[in-house]
């Protein structure tokens, strides 16, 4: 039996938005809502619920700036969800390399 | 999700962020240029008319107008990208700290009554440097390229000293052509020619 353990996937990351956010921010200084809106071809509603959910973790911050209609509200990510950005990936790596040899023995097995 | 997808999910979105990256920062050289070349070509023409002491702080006017200037154009290019990448950001804060430094050293020179002797070469070595790194973390020649010759230029201030000094004025003036307007120009048509193709 294989001793591979699975690492614990962070809930939070666990999102396909918020995966999303996570990544298009940590390939960027910051990002308005809008941008945010485009990359991941969400609505604002659910967009602003999950920025939410990632601010509360402490994995971004969200500034406000001006007032009225041209109010923006900007996104950037923080050292913590830049650590637990790249440790999921990590994980995912991980797990990755664990199914494909697993898939190839069944596939020979199988032959 | 399945891991293959999200680690297909993840590549996915760097590479859009990648695709979608603009450059920007075309009109920053342009709107610091030509207030720094102007206020230093006026105050050159006011020592020469009236040589009093308060045509020395005429100076003060380039961060009035090229700060104003430089807000305005920050957003502009926020406006059409809605993003910044670190390297825009490095090259801001670089900008904002050699402002500011000029700033700073410009009042103390000219509270400690060495101003004559120092600020423009002081100046010039700043605007050089600035527009040297500036090239070489956009991997743009032309500005490294203009970015030494400005430093180099800085040298000739500290020969015009004495009765000689407001012709250092002239020469700050074209360090500014050199490190801020002429590039400023070429990477506005780079930057025009790279985003519509």
């Amino acid at each position: 039996m294989s001793s591979f353990k699975f690492p614990v996937i962070n809930p939070v990351l666990h999102g396909e938005l918020r995966l999303k956010i996570m990544v298009a921010l940590d390939s960027l200084n910051d990002a308005d809502f809008m941008y945010l809106c485009q990359i991941t071809d969400s609505t604002r509603g659910n967009l602003s619920a999950q920025i939410a959910m990632l601010k509360d973790a402490g994995y971004i911050n969200v500034s406000k700036s001006g007032l009225g209609r041209f109010s923006r509200t900007t996104c950037s990510i923080t050292a913590r969800g830049r650590e637990a950005l790249s440790a999921y990936e990590e994980g995912l790596r991980k797990m990755f390399a664990q199914e494909v040899p697993a898939q190839e023995e069944r596939t020979i097995i199988n032959l | 999700m399945t891991t293959t997808e999200e680690l297909d999910l993840i590549s996915r979105v760097r590479g859009e962020v990648l695709s979608r990256k603009e450059l920007t920062g075309e009109n920053l050289f342009l709107g610091w240029g030509y207030p720094t070349a102007i206020v230093l070509l006026l105050e050159f023409a006011a020592l020469l008319i009236w040589n009093e002491d308060w045509c020395s702080w005429l100076w003060v006017g380039i961060p009035l107008i090229g700060a104003p200037l430089m807000i305005y154009f920050l957003n502009e290019d926020y406006e059409r990208t809605h993003s910044r990448t670190l390297e825009q950001n490095v090259i801001l804060m670089m900008w904002i700290f050699i402002g500011f430094a000029s700033f700073v050293g410009g009042t103390a020179m000219g509270f400690a009554g060495v101003f004559p002797s120092c600020y423009c070469a002081y100046q010039g070595l700043l605007m050089g440097m600035g527009c040297f790194m500036t090239g070489i973390i956009l991997h743009f020649r032309p500005k490294t390229i203009c970015g030494i010759i400005a430093s180099a230029l800085s040298a000739i201030p500290l020969f015009l000293q004495g009765d000689l000094w407001p012709w250092q004025l002239l020469v700050a003036s074209l360090i500014a052509v050199v490190a801020l307007i002429i590039p400023g120009h070429l990477f506005r048509s780079y930057v025009r020619r790279r985003n519509n193709s």
